[in-house]
């Protein structure tokens, strides 16, 4: 569980970092699952605002989650992920499509690759 | 072992058919029983009350009492960690069919999987729970097609120039017949039960589907048959095979009955799951109607697995999902779900029962008794109050379970003790010290030795 906090708290701390730290209101979970070579989101859209990103490592690698938005600009990234492993991104995005990846060595070009849309209620 | 007689203050109903009988079928069919079931269902006598255990109220299965929620928030099985856990917990404490969620939990240990996305874990929960009591050969033929078994065990995407053994293997072994089969029936059933592909995108799986030019359709020798098998056909072989019926019958006997059933006991299981066509309810209602589910009723020999210590002491208390701290109870206990520790599922039994496990059922103790109904509210309890009305305070918080005269006696000792520092004449302005005997009454109750056996 200390792990887990430590990563977490890493993760928080990137975000800081990047400016992304989202004010403290309630934000849309979204949990995803990593393994080799695929990422699983588990929404496909969400709506504008604070997102958490709940992120478990279900392969035997470590991997780790960075959100892009379109034009590949970095907005958050956790630290690296142990196999069995979770870790918690927050994130402030507004509507768009964002490009989620592993970056750990090459596994993003072996398919650790997915996509988020936020969307407003009314669209969506 | 804790050996006690049945509390003689509790009436008996009906002869042969009392409160301790019920309380014994309702912990070993569900999460226990409430004291308004226990003394409803002893009027009632032992046929209805089976039957209730079996079919589940009139109008199918609901949920009843107050919804969860983890600090103020409704639960998110899919994104939040733990809620998922949470979920589960909160069917076994709410159900008006226990006995389905107790079999979807036996199910979920024998078809154990782990390591999947959690949405495809909860569908496979609720395969399970759809087929808990039904056919087992539909069940089968379910979980093998089911996305996160097919990728735990390598079924999708087994390719029929080399055919992966792990789920012909896990079939024979652990869901179908436990022996009786050689290296040469894995690897024929390999062949057959080749086919499945995995298709992906941007979000993760799409589907698991049939690919006949992935199927190897060639003759196979499996279990002394030969034939072109495919994978309904050896379904259809391992249910069919001798070993089959006595396996399953003896694997639900001992998620019932701690003691190891005779073979007479065993031969006439499989006699009647066999004469229903593969159904489990009905060896379940024989096992549920045998002589031996309520013997030493005085001494209880099953130990409760972790989530059906959680789930009980919610149950028995009246006490609703409020906080995510049991899901990480229940993994320090030992018993994650949606997480077994490997295909074979949990070992059970005493292994339940380590030291570190013992400490974190003593935290959830403390947990109920702070956060959940058993917990002592400000000002009501008097310290005036004899030492056994104390006991019976506590009793009744935490949902009136029988307790031996032995553990009767210590804790009316520690409740005759508790004020002994005071002076006498300051005992009615020590209402805090009634509150904390209170919570340590009600705490012993709910992880004392005695609770942990059913």
């Amino acid at each position: 569980m200390l792990a887990r906090l430590g990563i977490a708290v890493a993760a928080l701390a990137a975000c800081a970092a990047t400016g992304a730290l989202a004010a403290k209101r309630p934000a849309t979970a979204v949990g995803v699952g990593e393994r080799e070579f695929r990422i699983a989101v588990y929404r496909e859209s969400v709506p504008p605002g604070p997102v958490r990103f709940n992120v478990t490592n279900r392969g035997e690698d470590r991997h780790d989650l960075v959100v892009r938005d379109r034009d590949g600009r970095e907005l958050a990234r956790t630290g690296e992920i142990p196999a069995g492993g979770q870790a918690s991104l927050r994130v402030r995005l507004s509507a768009g499509t964002y490009r989620l990846r592993c970056d750990v060595a090459d596994h993003a070009r072996r398919g650790m690759r997915a996509r988020i849309r936020v969307v407003r209620p009314s669209e969506r | 072992m804790v050996r006690h007689r049945p509390d003689r203050r509790r009436p008996r109903r009906r002869a042969g058919w009392s409160e301790d009988h019920v309380r014994r079928l309702l912990w070993r069919a569900g999460f226990g029983a409430t004291a308004a079931e226990a003394r409803r269902w002893a009027r009632r006598g032992r046929a209805a009350t089976i039957d209730w255990v079996l079919d589940g109220p009139p109008g199918g299965a609901r949920l009843r009492g107050r919804a969860p929620h983890v600090e103020g928030r409704r639960l998110d099985p899919v994104n939040e960690w733990g809620d998922d856990v949470l979920w589960w917990l909160d069917r076994m404490v709410r159900s008006t069919h226990p006995l389905a969620e107790k079999m979807t939990l036996f199910w979920h240990d024998h078809f154990a999987t782990a390591d999947q996305e959690t949405p495809l874990l909860l569908a496979q929960n609720r395969l399970l729970r759809r087929h808990a009591l039904g056919s087992f050969r539909a069940l089968l033929g379910a979980i093998t097609r089911d996305p996160a078994m097919q990728l735990f065990l390598s079924l999708a995407d087994s390719p029929k120039e080399a055919p992966n053994e792990n789920y012909a293997r896990e079939l024979m072994e652990l869901f179908t017949l436990g022996g009786g089969y050689t290296e040469r029936d894995v690897r024929e059933a390999a062949r057959a039960l080749t086919g499945y592909r995995s298709e992906w995108d941007d979000r993760g799986l799409v589907a698991i589907r049939w690919d006949p030019e992935q199927h190897d359709g060639g003759v196979k020798r499996i279990l002394g048959r030969r034939g072109r098998f495919g994978v309904e056909e050896l379904l259809d072989l391992v249910c069919a095979h001798p070993r089959h019926a006595p396996f399953m019958a003896e694997k639900l006997w001992s998620w019932f009955v701690a003691t190891p059933p005779s073979r007479a006991t065993v031969r006439s299981l499989a006699g009647v799951y066999r004469r229903s066509g593969l159904r489990i309810g009905p060896v379940v209602r024989a096992i549920l109607e045998h002589p031996a589910l309520y013997r030493n009723l005085d001494a209880p020999d099953m130990v409760k697995s972790p989530v059906v210590y959680v789930a009980g002491a919610l149950r028995a208390s009246g006490s609703s999902i409020t906080h995510g701290y049991p899901v990480w109870l229940l993994e320090t206990m030992g018993q994650r779900l949606f997480r077994p520790p490997s295909v074979a599922g949990w070992d059970g039994g005493p292994a339940w029962m380590s030291t570190n496990a013992v400490v974190q059922r003593f935290a959830f103790g403390n947990f109920l008794v702070s956060y959940g109904r058993p917990q002592v509210r400000e000002g009501s309890v008097k310290a005036t109050l004899p030492p056994r009305e104390a006991l019976e305070l506590a009793r009744e918080a935490v949902g009136s379970p029988p307790i031996s005269p032995r553990t009767r006696r210590a804790l009316t000792r520690l409740a005759a003790r508790w004020f002994d520092d005071i002076p006498k004449d300051w005992r009615d302005q020590a209402d805090w010290r009634a509150e904390s005997l209170q919570r340590t009454l009600r705490h012993l109750l709910i992880a004392g030795p005695e609770a942990q056996l059913c």
